[in-house]
């Protein structure tokens, strides 16, 4: 098929690849557009970064089969680009769409804008410091960020962390998963068109962002789960808010969901589009609300029981539908599953101390460990490495929104270009953690 | 500590092996040759009494020796995580083969592997830079990548202060980039 255009069919210009790593005069010589990186004597920068960034194709050959099988067009074919720096994209995600006419045939995401290497940053770190240096990453939900990071910790050194202290994280967990999956809601309908229930969420959002405040000193960011324990014990300003709070959570719940989902604008948009079923969903390895969606009850707070789940009653809301709207309405079962085990914390936190008592300074002993929490938007999972020293030798974070961002292609072909950042948006990746 | 998951891991997997199944906490984990994971992959997720059929993470470990692929399973079947270490990669030439057969989620994790650690995952087909820029050139999490601003690991840059007292001084043939240099960090023989 010569007749076709490819993507590469004329371009012999590598311009952003060299081939072999040569002086840094000769390359200036060759291209005065390009000179050394000072980090790094073999990457050539650009001098200005030109509009042909964000061009769909990219300006080099293509490197793998699925990438030349995705820049070649077929006839009537498209591509449009997306991102990075669009509103619905939460973060900084780019999506090159092969389109059909407005279907969409094939979607390209590319990654990596927010990446902070992290994980090295973490192998330089001392245990202590990885706290806040994982704190960000997930920046809707920190504290779930900490936990599994705090918990492989525990289990490399075999510290048992007070019982007060699990009841603390499990509460403070479960208030932010509330606020995340509000958020949630908001975004979603925003992604769709809805300015309202975002205003809303985020009266939600603000109590609990207060209320943590109240015990953590932060609002977003929180530094709060230590190694064997958490950093502060619950005070009189938490409680009384939490209890003003608890009093009217469920109400107010019911009255933001009742914006959308008796609203048959937004029911009758979502319940047709990127439909996820059980098989698809464990192969691409989705975790959280979105697996519960299509279908599969897995639940790490179930499925592999940590810190006082076992301990405590809440059922694992699943829905069978798949589509968007399921992942949506899973997110309203959620909140109201959470609102029980905050009531059964209350309930049940036992007094004593909040902090297992640990050296200044950590060196376990050499061993590795894996561990992994429910947050609110899938399984995050934690593999480190001790080898002895003060620092990590190995520092693995697995994020469900990489994960969560991987089905995108294998749901939106078929579905309208007007339905792209509705599917995505339901999927809720935060880029913070997709990048780390 | 699941011994019955022990006990179903050494009749299904007896020959791939390499040392014992070791159990940990919640943790269970057995070592292969990089070779044998389709196979050793596939019989754990397939075989009617293991049924790991959740890929919880697949990463790479560059331990300064020798490079690792590192997998995390769940199965209904067992409270255990498996972790399956594909030990005895090359450091010069990393090649191990792609999970993708059995979970087309594993593609960006293998990307991700590549990215970081320059291990080439065969079969996997679209194995290029995921987070870096697609001109990068280097492999960050690797051992020999070294921080610019790491002093505790740059040769002869000083040692920070809570290393002083046990880190040995570094001796004449330790060369930057031999096996003796104290820059590398090393995962202990285990």
């Amino acid at each position: 098929m010569p007749d076709r255009p490819t993507a590469h069919s004329d371009n012999a210009d590598p311009r952003r690849f060299r081939s072999s790593p040569g002086s840094a005069a000769e390359a200036e010589n060759a291209n005065p557009r390009y000179f050394e990186s000072a980090d790094d004597p073999r990457i050539m920068l650009e001098q200005d970064i030109g509009s042909d960034l964000y061009e769909p194709i990219p300006p080099f050959p293509t490197r793998t089969e699925r990438e030349g099988e995705f820049y070649s067009l077929a006839d009537g074919q498209m591509f449009l680009n997306v991102g990075p720096q669009h509103p619905a994209t939460h973060g900084v995600l780019r999506l090159v769409l092969k389109l059909s006419g407005e279907q969409i045939v094939d979607v390209d995401p590319v990654i990596g804008y927010l990446h902070r290497g992290v994980e090295k940053i973490c192998e330089n770190c001392d245990y202590y410091h990885v706290i806040d240096q994982v704190d960000p990453l997930e920046y809707l939900s920190s504290l779930f960020q900490e936990w599994p990071a705090v918990m492989a910790f525990e289990k490399i050194m075999d510290v048992e962390v007070p019982r007060r202290a699990e009841y603390i994280r499990v509460l403070t967990g479960e208030l932010l998963r509330i606020s995340s999956h509000t958020l949630y809601m908001g975004f979603m309908a925003l992604d769709l068109g809805g300015l309202t229930p975002i205003l809303y969420s985020f009266i939600e959002r603000d109590e609990i962002s207060e209320m943590l405040a109240s015990i953590t000193g932060a609002r977003m960011l929180f530094n709060y789960f230590r190694i064997g324990g958490v950093n502060g014990d619950l005070n009189h300003e938490f409680m009384s808010r939490l209890g003003d709070w608890m009093s009217r959570a469920g109400k107010q719940a019911e009255a933001i969901t009742g914006l959308l989902n008796e609203n048959e604008i937004f029911v009758r948009r979502m319940r047709p589009i990127g439909r996820l079923d059980r098989a698809t969903a464990l192969r691409y390895g989705v975790t959280g609300a979105n697996i519960r969606a299509s279908g599969v009850p897995f639940d790490v707070r179930r499925a592999h029981p940590y810190s006082i789940y076992p301990e405590l009653d809440f059922n694992i809301p699943t829905r069978e539908e798949g589509d968007s709207l399921a992942r949506y309405l899973m997110r309203v079962d959620e909140i109201k599953e959470s609102i029980r085990i905050i009531d059964q914390c209350l309930h049940q936190m036992p007094d004593g101390p909040i902090m297992a008592r640990l050296p200044r300074l950590l060196r376990p002993r050499p061993g590795r460990a894996w561990a992994a929490v429910e947050a609110p938007r899938g399984m995050l999972g934690v593999y480190a490495i001790s080898d002895g020293s003060d620092q990590p030798f190995r520092f693995r974070i697995h994020d469900p929104s990489f994960m969560n961002l991987e089905v995108v292609p294998a749901l939106l072909p078929g579905n309208l270009l007007a339905d792209t950042m509705a599917v995505v948006s339901s999927l809720d990746p935060v880029m913070g953690g997709v990048d780390r | 500590m699941d011994r019955t998951l022990k006990a179903r891991l050494e009749i299904r997997l007896g020959t791939f092996l390499h040392g014992a199944v070791r159990q940990r906490g919640d943790e269970t984990e057995i070592r292969v040759a990089p070779g044998d994971v389709p196979q050793v992959l596939t019989i754990l997720h397939d075989s009617i009494d293991l049924r790991f059929e959740i890929l919880a993470d697949l990463t790479g470990v560059d331990t300064g020796n020798e490079m690792q692929v590192v997998y995390h399973l769940w199965s209904p079947s067992s409270p255990d995580w498996l972790r399956v270490v594909a030990e005895g990669i090359s450091r010069e030439d990393p090649r191990a083969p792609s999970a993708t057969f059995l979970w087309t989620g594993a593609e960006w994790l293998e990307r991700e592997a590549y990215d970081m650690f320059g291990i080439v995952f065969e079969g996997n087909r679209d194995l290029r830079r995921i987070l870096m820029p697609a001109d990068y050139m280097s492999f960050p999490l690797r051992k020999d990548f070294l921080l610019a601003d790491d002093a505790s690991r740059s040769p002869g840059a000083g040692v920070r202060h809570s290393e002083r007292a046990s880190r040995p001084a570094t001796l004449a043939h330790d060369a930057p980039g031999s096996p003796g240099d104290p820059a590398i960090r090393r995962a202990p023989a285990s």
